[in-house]
């Protein structure tokens, strides 16, 4: 993303601000896809274990808590990797909203830059 | 957090003149006042603004090293306060906690965890000691909310700092344009007087 303004136009406070804005919400964007990806790895991971459960027939599972991998007995395994799970869920939806509330903010100041600057600005990733 | 003007700034700059060591970016209202203000000409305020940006460029990876360290050691004080709220919980039940454990890499080994009141921590430093566990889970719970402000704080200074990163570019773009327009102006004018 570059910024800068024509010859003829003058860049006002107001604008600068607007341009410090669009980066922060450009690098929150960025930073918001990397943290949904893994989010989404997780809840992926939490769901094959959840499968193996059902398939294994063993009692007592070993079950990571920290560094080591505490023997735990099925039922309570699965309550907490059910538990796990909202919590992942939850965290997710919570990073969407707020990837496209940033997505709203970016598209706006688009319209409004745009406006007063034409082609002096590129606001695209390269 | 005082919005100041410096004596040698054009106009009032809105906003911080510095934060935490890091020097604020001043924003240029009019080019052309800007030069005549500070004295110098073109080649001179483009090469001072250059050298102000890779200074924040240096910072910036400073504080994105911080943060990075900041963001591993917050996941790792999560897993130690679980544990020890496993163990609190197997306390009242006598039975032992089964536990595999790695010895080596590759190699585990078993061990049964009995009733326990206490455990250790390990402070850094080579420094281990043993807390009870309700202080050894205060203790972790307030290292996590000092990590998570510690990383609330280093955040909103990286916002602080791309601003002012965002800014000085902005006004390298316009000093060069005012400049290459100033060109074409001054060569206008002379074919008009030959």
């Amino acid at each position: 993303m570059q910024q800068g303004g024509g010859p003829d136009t003058e860049v006002t406070w107001e604008d600068q601000q607007n341009i410090n804005k669009f980066g922060r919400l450009n690098n929150r964007f960025h930073e918001l896809e990397d943290e949904i990806k893994i989010a989404k790895e997780t809840n992926d991971n939490l769901e094959d274990a959840s499968n193996e459960l059902i398939l294994t027939d063993e009692e007592v599972i070993r079950f990571q808590i920290g560094e080591v991998f505490a023997h735990v007995p099925k039922e309570e395994v699965e309550g907490r990797i059910e538990q796990m799970k909202e919590v992942t869920g939850q965290n997710l939806e919570k990073l969407e909203a707020e990837k496209d509330s940033v997505l709203a903010q970016m598209t706006e100041l688009k319209k409004i830059l745009y406006g007063k600057f034409k082609d002096s600005i590129n606001l695209e990733e390269d | 957090m005082a919005s100041s003007s410096s004596s040698s700034s054009v106009a009032a700059s809105p906003g911080l003149t510095e934060r935490r060591g890091i020097p604020g970016a001043q924003f240029v209202e009019d080019v052309q006042t800007y030069l005549t203000q500070s004295g110098l000409d073109v080649n001179s305020a483009l090469a001072f603004l250059q050298e102000r940006l890779q200074q924040y460029k240096l910072v910036e990876m400073k504080l994105l090293a911080q943060q990075r360290d900041l963001q591993a050691k917050i996941p790792d004080i999560v897993k130690c306060l679980d544990v020890v709220a496993t163990l609190q919980a197997k306390k009242g039940t006598g039975e032992g906690l089964i536990t595999d454990f790695e010895v080596s890499e590759g190699i585990y080994s078993r061990a049964r965890i009995g009733d326990t009141d206490s455990v250790c921590l390990w402070l850094g430093a080579n420094v281990m000691l043993e807390y009870s566990c309700e202080e050894a889970a205060t203790l972790l719970q307030k290292n996590l909310d000092n990590a998570k402000a510690s990383l609330e704080v280093l955040v909103a200074d990286l916002q602080f700092l791309r601003d002012q990163v965002t800014i000085t570019q902005v006004t390298i773009a316009r000093i060069y344009n005012w400049d290459v327009h100033q060109r074409r102006i001054r060569q206008v004018a002379a074919a008009k007087d030959t």
